[in-house]
C-alpha cells in the first residue's frame, strides 16, 4: 500500500532542502516550500490576502509553507495556490464528495476544512496515491472497470475508495454502496465504481 | 470497415483522470489570474434602480466591479437570427441572474466583494409555478396525419390519462467556469463547453469583435448533459472583464447560482388518448403536450412528438403542444431532453392500454413492428426495437410474469413489479473536416470537430484509428473541442460518435493510401512510423471533410464558420428515417410499510447501430438509466412562488441518484450497423440511453402495486 499518508510521495525519496530566497512572513513573494515537493506547483503568493496566515503541513509527503488568507478553504489552497487540481470542486457545501482528501489518514472534504486548520496536517491528494505512473490498485480497478466517464468526480471517488477498502467497508456491493453514497457520479457510473471497488478489494485482499 | 465487433479497449483517458491530471477548464494554471464572482439579482422580476459597488471596492484585493455600464449592449444580430442573450443589463428576468461581476485578486475577496455589492430594485410581479400561468396557452403546430378522431371514435378498447413530467436539472459535477485570457489581441477562452464553435461567434458578437480573434478551448467537460450547450450569459462578462483589467479572469459559479442561470428541462403536461380495434392494435393517438417556457423562451413544444409519432406505426395521429410562459430563465436541452418525458408518458399510456386489452406489454409492443415512418411515409432504416425487446425479455427472465398486479413477491414479503419500457431517438449527423498526421517520430495527431464530456468520444475516434492505422497507440493524440485545431461543431442530440467516426475512418483510409503512394510497392519493414523514418520523410498529413448523407458543400460552410449543420434531425433524412432504439426492462421493489421504492436490477438493450467503443457505450447506458431512475424517483426542481427562482437550488436539496439507489444494469447490444445513417453505421447513443427507462420503472410500480402513478418523480407519499 501506498496510501497512508506517511508515505504518500508513493515511494518516491524525497530530497530534504529548503527553498532559500523568500521570507517566511513575504506575503507577495512565492510560497515558501520546506522540502522537495513532489507535485505542488505554487502559485506566488497574490496580493490583497486579508489576514494572511502562515501555514505549515506537509502534502502528499512533502512538508510545504506557504502564506494562505485566513478564509481560504483548503480546496480553494490546493486548487488556486497549490496548482493541485486534481481535487475537484462540485458543489463546495460538503454535498458531493468531489473535493474527497485523506487528512491524517482519513477521508475529509476539503471544501469544509479551513485551511488554517491544516497546521502540522498530513494531506493526501489524488496526485499523492499513485507512484510515478505506477498507479495505486484502486486507480487501476478504476481504469479497468470503467468506473468513470467525464472523470469530474473521479479524484473524490478513488480517495473514498481507498478509505473504504482500508478500513474494511468493501466486503459486500451493499456495504460499498453505501460507503460510497457520500460521492456523488452525475454520469451515474456506480456499476463500474461497485465493481472496481470489489475488485481492488480481492485483490489487495 | 470489417464488420468484426470492436475490441474492448480502455478509455482512452482513464489513465489521467484516475491520477487528477486531466484539466478542465477551471484547472488551467495562469499567472497574474485574478478571481470573479457574480452578483445575483435577489428579486424574481423587476428593474435594478441603483448598484453600491463603495463597499465591495473597499475589500481588501477587490480591483473592480463591472455593472451593467461596463457591457455593451448586444448588437443586433444578423437578419432573421435572435440576438445573443445580453451582458449585464438593468432589466432583471428572473432570480439569479447576474446583475454585476466583482474582479479580486483572490477567490476569498471576490466572494466577499460580491457579498458587499448593495443593489436596489424596482420589483415586478412574476410567476413561477406552472400553475400560476399569468397568460393564456401558447399553441404551436405539431405533427398530425390520419384520422384521430374518427379512428378513435371506432376503437374498442380506449384509454385516456394526463402524465407529468416535472422540471430538472442536468447538475453536471463540474461547476461552470470561464477563464478569458487576452493576449497579443486575441481572446482565448477555457471553458468547459459543448458548443466551442457558438460560444467563439457569441462572444465576438457580444464583444463586437471578428470572430476570427477568439479561440474557445474544452478538450475536457466535466459533463454536459446539454447544460453547456448554449452559450451561459456570465462568460462574455468574464472576457469583458479580462479585456478592461488586461489580466487572465476566472469565475466559477456557485452551483446555487448555476440554477438559476442554466437552462433546464421544463415542467410539462402530457395528455394521451389512446385507441385500439378490435385486434387489439393501437389505430388512434392523441398526443397534446404543455410546457413550462420562459417568457421570450424558444425552446418548442412541438418536438415532444418526435418519438411517439414514429415508435409504432399508429397510422393515425393528432399532434398538439403549446407553451405557458413563466418567469425563469429559458428552459432547453436536458439529455433526451424531449423523448424522456415524452417516453414517460406515452410508455406509459401504452402500458395502460395493454393492460385494458388484457395483453402483455412486451408482446404487445412486439405486434407494433413497424417499417414505416409513419409521421413521414418514409422508409425506417433499420428498426431492431423489436430485436431489443426479445432479447432483453429473455436476458431479464420475462416468460411467467403475472398479468395482474400486486402479486410477485420478493422473498422478504416486499411487493415486487415488473415493467417495461421502449424508446427512440434520432440518428442524427453533421459535417466534419479531419486533419491526421503520423511521424515518423511515433507521434499522431488528429484533429476533427467533437467534445469529449465522458461519452467517449475520444476512446471511439482512437478505436477506429488504431483498427485503421499500424501507429503507435500509445502516442496518439486527438485533438477536440478546441476551435484553433479544427472547425468546430456542437457536440448534442447523440450524433458525436455518427459525425465523428466516419470521418475518422476516412481519415485513416486515406492516410493508408497515400503512404501506400509514397511506398510505391516498395516493401518496408515496419509500422507507420518506422516506415516514414525509413523513407526519410518526417511526416505524413491529410486532410478529410464529410458531409452527411443528403448534405452538400454548404454544409461544410456553415460548419467552418460556426453555424449548426445537422442532418437527421428527428432521424429525417431526405430518402429515409433513421432511428435508435432501445428496450429497458426494470424490476420494482415496493417495502410494504414504508412504500419505499428499490430498483435491483435493470436490463438494458439497445440499437445504437455500429458499437465502435464497447466499454464507454456500455457505460452511456448504465448512465443514462442512472439519470431515468434519478428522474422517476427523486429529481425535481422546485420553483419558489414567494421570490422567484428554484427553490432546491443545490445538490443537498435535488436529489440525483447515488451510488446507494443503483442495483445491478445490465446492458447489451444489437450492434448491426445502419449503413444509410453513414460510413460508418453509427447511430447514436448517449441519449436513447434514458428513453423510456421511467416508463418502465412506473410500469413496474404499476405491476407491483396496482397504483398508476403518472405524475414524475414518483415518491413514497404517492404510494400510501
Ligand atoms: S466540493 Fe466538497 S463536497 Fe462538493
Ligand atoms: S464520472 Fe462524471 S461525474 Fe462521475
Amino acid at each position: 500500500m501506498t496510501d497512508s499518508p506517511e508515505c504518500a510521495a508513493g515511494g518516491i525519496a524525497v530530497t530534504r532542502r529548503v527553498v532559500l530566497g523568500a521570507g517566511a512572513s513575504a506575503v507577495a513573494g512565492p510560497a515558501l516550500l520546506k522540502g522537495h515537493h513532489v507535485h505542488a506547483q505554487p502559485v506566488p503568493t497574490p496580493s490583497g490576502i486579508e489576514n494572511p496566515l502562515l501555514l505549515s503541513f506537509t502534502v502528499n509527503g512533502s512538508s510545504l509553507e506557504l502564506d494562505i488568507d485566513a478564509r481560504a478553504s483548503l480546496l480553494d489552497v490546493l486548487r488556486e495556490r497549490l496548482g493541485l487540481t486534481g481535487t475537484k470542486k462540485g458543489c463546495d457545501h460538503g454535498q458531493c464528495g468531489a473535493c474527497t482528501v485523506h487528512i491524517d489518514g482519513r477521508t475529509r472534504l476539503s471544501c469544509l476544512t479551513l485551511a488554517a486548520k491544516m497546521n502540522g496536517r498530513q494531506l493526501t491528494t489524488i496526485e499523492g496515491l499513485s507512484d510515478g505512473d505506477t498507479l495505486h490498485p484502486m486507480q487501476t480497478a478504476f481504469v479497468d472497470h470503467d468506473a468513470l466517464q467525464c472523470g469530474y468526480c473521479t479524484p473524490g471517488q478513488i480517495m473514498s475508495a481507498v478509505a473504504c477498502v482500508r478500513q474494511g467497508y468493501a466486503s459486500s456491493p451493499e456495504s460499498i454502496r453505501d460507503f460510497m453514497s457520500g460521492n456523488i457520479c452525475r454520469c451515474g457510473a456506480y456499476v463500474g465504481i461497485v465493481a472496481a471497488v470489489a475488485a481492488a478489494n480481492s485483490s489487495e485482499g | 470497415m470489417s464488420r468484426q465487433p470492436f475490441p474492448d479497449l480502455a478509455r482512452i483517458d482513464a489513465f489521467d483522470k484516475v491520477q487528477g491530471k486531466t484539466k478542465y477548464s477551471s484547472d488551467v494554471p495562469f499567472p497574474d489570474l485574478l478571481h470573479a464572482m457574480t452578483v445575483p439579482a435577489t428579486i424574481g422580476k423587476g428593474m435594478v434602480t441603483s448598484i453600491d459597488v463603495e463597499h465591495a471596492l473597499a475589500v481588501p484585493g477587490v480591483v473592480r466591479v463591472l455593472t451593467p455600464h461596463d457591457t455593451p449592449p448586444p448588437p443586433p444580430g444578423p437578419q432573421g437570427s435572435p440576438p445573443p442573450p445580453p451582458m449585464l443589463v438593468h432589466a432583471i428576468a428572473y432570480r439569479g441572474q447576474p446583475v454585476a461581476l466583482v474582479v479580486a485578486e483572490t477567490l476569498e475577496a471576490a466572494i466577499e466583494g460580491a457579498e458587499a455589492v448593495r443593489v436596489s430594485y424596482a420589483l415586478e410581479p412574476f410567476a413561477v409555478r406552472f400553475e400560476d400561468a399569468d397568460a393564456g396557452r401558447e399553441d404551436t403546430e405539431s405533427p398530425t396525419f390520419g384520422d384521430a378522431d374518427a379512428a378513435f371514435a371506432t376503437a374498442t378498447t380506449r384509454i385516456e390519462a394526463i402524465y407529468t413530467t416535472t422540471a430538472n436539472h442536468h447538475n453536471p459535477m463540474e461547476l461552470l467556469s470561464t477563464t478569458a485570457v487576452w493576449a497579443g489581441g486575441r481572446l482565448t477562452i477555457y471553458e468547459g463547453t459543448q458548443g466551442s464553435n457558438g460560444l467563439k461567434n457569441t462572444v465576438a458578437q457580444l464583444l463586437q469583435i471578428d470572430r476570427s480573434m477568439v479561440d474557445v478551448i474544452s478538450p475536457q467537460i466535466g459533463g454536459g448533459f446539454g447544460q453547456r450547450g448554449e452559450v451561459p450569459r456570465h462568460t462574455a462578462v468574464v472576457a469583458q472583464a479580462a479585456r478592461l483589467l488586461r489580466r487572465p479572469v476566472k469565475l466559477v459559479m456557485p452551483r446555487n447560482q448555476i440554477f438559476h442561470n442554466s437552462r433546464f428541462r421544463p415542467h410539462v403536461q402530457h395528455a394521451i388518448k389512446l385507441g385500439a380495434d378490435a385486434n387489439g392494435k393501437m389505430i388512434s393517438a392523441h398526443y397534446d403536450c404543455l410546457q413550462q417556457n420562459s417568457r421570450r423562451g424558444r425552446y418548442r413544444s412541438d418536438w415532444y412528438h418526435a418519438g411517439p409519432c414514429k415508435v409504432y406505426g399508429i397510422e393515425n395521429y393528432r399532434g398538439t403542444s403549446g407553451d405557458l410562459r413563466l418567469d425563469t430563465h429559458g428552459p432547453a436541452q436536458m439529455r433526451a431532453p424531449y423523448e424522456h418525458p415524452s417516453a414517460f408518458a406515452f410508455e406509459s399510456a401504452v402500458d395502460e392500454l395493454a393492460f385494458a386489452l388484457g395483453r402483455d406489454p412486451v408482446e404487445f409492443r412486439l405486434a407494433h413492428d413497424t417499417k414505416i415512418d409513419a409521421s413521414t411515409g418514409k422508409r425506417l432504416t433499420s428498426r431492431h426495437l423489436n430485436e431489443c425487446l426479445t432479447r432483453g425479455a429473455e436476458q431479464f427472465g420475462w416468460t411467467g410474469r403475472p398479468v395482474q398486479p400486486g402479486t410477485l413477491k420478493a422473498a422478504d414479503g416486499t411487493m415486487a413489479g415488473w415493467g417495461v419500457g421502449a424508446g427512440v431517438y434520432q440518428a442524427a449527423m453533421h459535417p466534419a473536416i479531419a486533419t491526421l498526421r503520423v511521424s515518423a517520430n511515433g507521434v499522431t495527431r488528429y484533429a476533427s470537430a467533437g467534445h469529449e464530456m465522458g461519452q467517449g468520444m475520444r476512446t471511439a475516434i482512437a478505436q477506429v484509428l488504431i483498427a485503421g492505422l499500424r501507429i503507435d497507440p500509445a502516442r496518439l493524440t486527438i485533438l477536440i473541442g478546441d476551435t484553433t485545431v479544427a472547425p468546430q461543431h456542437s457536440t448534442a442530440g447523440s450524433w458525436g460518435t455518427a459525425s465523428s467516426v466516419p470521418v475518422a475512418v476516412a481519415a485513416a483510409e486515406k492516410m493508408t493510401a497515400a503512404l501506400a503512394e509514397l511506398l510505391d510497392g516498395r516493401k518496408v519493414a515496419g509500422n507507420m512510423h518506422e516506415q516514414l523514418a525509413r523513407l526519410r520523410r518526417p511526416f505524413i498529413e491529410i486532410e478529410v471533410s464529410m458531409v452527411a448523407p443528403g448534405q452538400g458543400p454548404e454544409h461544410l460552410e456553415r460548419l467552418k464558420t460556426g453555424g449548426m449543420a445537422i442532418a437527421g434531425l428527428h432521424g429525417t433524412y431526405p430518402d429515409f428515417t433513421a432511428l435508435s432504439y432501445i428496450a429497458h426492462f426494470v424490476e420494482v421493489h415496493v417495502e410494504p410499510h414504508t412504500r419505499r421504492i428499490r430498483v435491483p436490477r435493470v436490463v438494458s438493450v439497445a440499437d445504437c447501430g455500429r458499437v465502435i467503443s464497447p466499454r464507454t457505450a456500455r457505460s452511456q447506458v448504465q448512465g443514462g438509466v442512472v439519470w431515468a431512475l434519478g428522474a422517476a424517483l427523486r429529481e425535481i426542481s422546485e420553483t419558489d412562488p414567494r421570490y422567484g427562482g428554484w427553490l432546491n437550488a443545490d445538490i443537498a436539496e435535488y436529489h440525483v441518484s447515488v451510488n446507494a439507489d443503483i442495483g445491478k444494469i445490465d446492458v447489451s447490444f444489437i450492434d448491426e450497423p445502419d449503413f444509410d445513417a453513414n460510413s460508418a453505421g453509427v447511430k447514436g447513443i448517449g441519449e436513447i440511453a434514458m428513453v423510456g427507462a421511467a416508463a418502465a420503472l412506473a410500469n413496474g410500480v404499476f405491476h407491483a402495486t396496482g397504483r398508476r402513478l403518472r405524475t414524475l418523480p414518483i415518491r413514497v407519499e404517492h404510494l400510501i
